[in-house]
């Protein structure tokens, strides 16, 4: 058996959604468990999903498709495979490109979520994205962080 | 302890100490072993004897023992120690080479450039056969292993909690209570200041100068703060944990350093709005030795308030330890020099 902790966005048809990459492969799904009292930090709703063992490439296959629809595939078999997160950054965030900063970071993992808080043009500014990653990716996006902060002087505050 | 301290058996009695260093510290030091000698004897079989007190005036010297109040009287009143009933024009390196001792307590002002005066302080300690105790960061920053050596070679101890976290246990927690545990990682927050700044930050909304300013007026931060709000003094323990725990052999100019200068009240604002805030976190692994500010969730251990310090081991065999406590101040400073006293005391009853 394969175990899939998936994070769906809470809009209706999401579950529908997240399922039917998995039958069209022809996974069978063994159990479906909705765990509508919890939510992840980013207010995403966590679902386990079983299926009969298959192989891998068919595996990587289904994991492609749900990542296409934007189906966080957290855990395999308990082995967590992205890593949801936060990070602040001081600076002038805005004028030193943000577009440029975003599409940096999302060529390694992909930024959810974005705040900006400009206190006035003078003043440094601040933002807070939220970032799911690979686990193994996380080295290069750290890496990704010092170049972008000594190129355009912004100081990345990391998680611990 | 051995057995052999249990039963007070053997002729020792005494530890005697020279006291290099009569600032803030040494004086700490010199009204707990006042407060503590009767105690320590009940204890432990041995009272603790000052045989000689230097700065940079002179020294007073008497093999017999220094009343340690009367040290503090004359420093206070007159400002140089020679003054003193028994004070002598020496210089430093003189009394500890020639003063009869067991060990040297070097609490000179720290410098994480040179490490000196401490650093030629404590090798002519070591070359004359006396153990040290020491809470002065700079030279075990700047010379670890220049200073272990020289330690070993000579047959001495060499012990130096009170540099990492002041009163706070960390040194000799790792190495003594966790002894037998791989020390996979540690995290903390090792400088008082900065974690008093942010904190206040934090709570009141205000930017970093103008928190800095009243810390100032509070005698929280130094006039001179640059070392640790930089980072450099927390960058300074992180390597003497990295290289007496870890096994490194590293410097300070090895740390990644990033300073809590550039923390905005509006960045602080962000992160508490997803739960966390940011603290001054220095960190040690096989991988990482690095200084800079951090998120941290709002429930996690580390996150202490006000000037407190904070230190997490991540071990292999009890997991996580995580010990709290005030990294400064004189009282709490010599606690820590206290302990290393009555460690080296005990192994000289159990060799004598």
């Amino acid at each position: 058996m394969i175990f899939l902790d998936l994070e769906l966005k809470d809009t209706p048809g999401e579950l529908l959604k997240a399922l039917e990459p998995i039958s069209s492969a022809k996974g069978n799904i063994i159990s479906v468990i909705h765990m509508r009292e919890e939510r992840t930090e980013d207010g995403r709703l966590p679902v386990k999903v079983v299926i009969d063992k298959i192989d891998d490439e068919e595996l990587s296959s289904i994991i492609d498709k749900l990542e296409s629809i934007d189906v966080i595939v957290a855990k395999i078999n308990e082995k967590r495979r992205k890593l949801d997160l936060d990070v602040v950054i001081i600076g002038h965030v805005v004028d030193t490109d943000v577009r440029d900063t975003i599409d940096r970071i999302n060529e390694i993992g992909l930024v959810l979520d974005l705040d900006l808080s400009m206190p006035s043009p003078n003043v440094e500014s601040s933002a807070k994205m939220r970032i799911v990653v690979d686990v193994e990716k996380i080295d290069e996006l750290y890496e990704e962080f010092d170049i972008i902060s000594k190129e355009k002087d912004l100081l990345f505050v990391k998680s611990c | 302890m051995c057995e052999k301290s249990l039963n007070k058996s053997n002729d020792f009695k005494e530890l005697k100490v020279i006291l290099v260093g009569l600032g803030v510290i040494g004086k700490g030091v010199l009204k707990v072993i006042d407060a503590k000698n009767i105690d320590l004897f009940k204890k432990y079989g041995f009272k603790i004897s000052v045989v000689a007190a230097c700065d940079s005036s002179g020294a007073t010297v008497n093999e017999n023992g220094i009343n340690p109040l009367s040290i503090i009287k004359t420093k206070e009143e007159t400002g140089k120690i020679v003054n003193h009933e028994f004070g002598v024009q020496k210089g430093i390196l003189e009394v500890i080479e020639s003063v009869n001792a067991d060990v040297v307590i070097e609490v000179t002002p720290t410098n994480i450039e040179t490490g000196e005066p401490a650093k030629s302080y404590t090798l002519k300690a070591f070359e004359s056969k006396k153990h040290v105790v020491s809470a002065n960061k700079g030279a075990l920053a700047v010379a670890y292993s220049e200073l272990m050596n020289s330690a070993e070679k000579n047959d001495v101890m060499f012990r130096y909690e009170a540099s990492v976290g002041g009163a706070m246990p960390v040194i000799n927690l790792a190495r003594e209570s966790l002894a037998g545990n791989n020390i996979k990682n540690i995290k903390g927050i090792l400088n008082g200041t900065t974690n008093y700044i942010l904190t206040k930050m934090e709570k009141e909304g205000l930017d970093f100068n103008t928190i800095l300013k009243e810390a100032q007026e509070l005698g929280i931060a130094e006039t001179n703060p640059h070392q640790d709000v930089s980072g450099l003094d927390t960058a300074a323990k992180m390597v003497i944990l990295a290289n007496t725990l870890l096994g490194k052999d590293c410097t300070i100019k090895d740390v990644k350093l990033e300073g809590i200068t550039r923390i905005t009240p509006e960045a602080l604002k962000m992160a508490n709005k997803s739960g966390t805030t940011i603290k001054l976190i220095g960190e040690v692994s096989n991988k990482k030795l690095e200084v800079c500010p951090k998120l941290i969730p709002i429930d996690h251990p580390m996150n202490v308030k006000g000037s407190l310090n904070v230190a997490m081991f991540d071990t292999d065999l009890a997991k996580d330890v995580v010990v709290v406590g005030r990294g400064a101040g004189d009282i709490e400073t010599s606690s820590a020099i206290l302990s290393d006293l009555i460690f080296i005391g005990n192994s000289k009853k159990c060799n004598d």
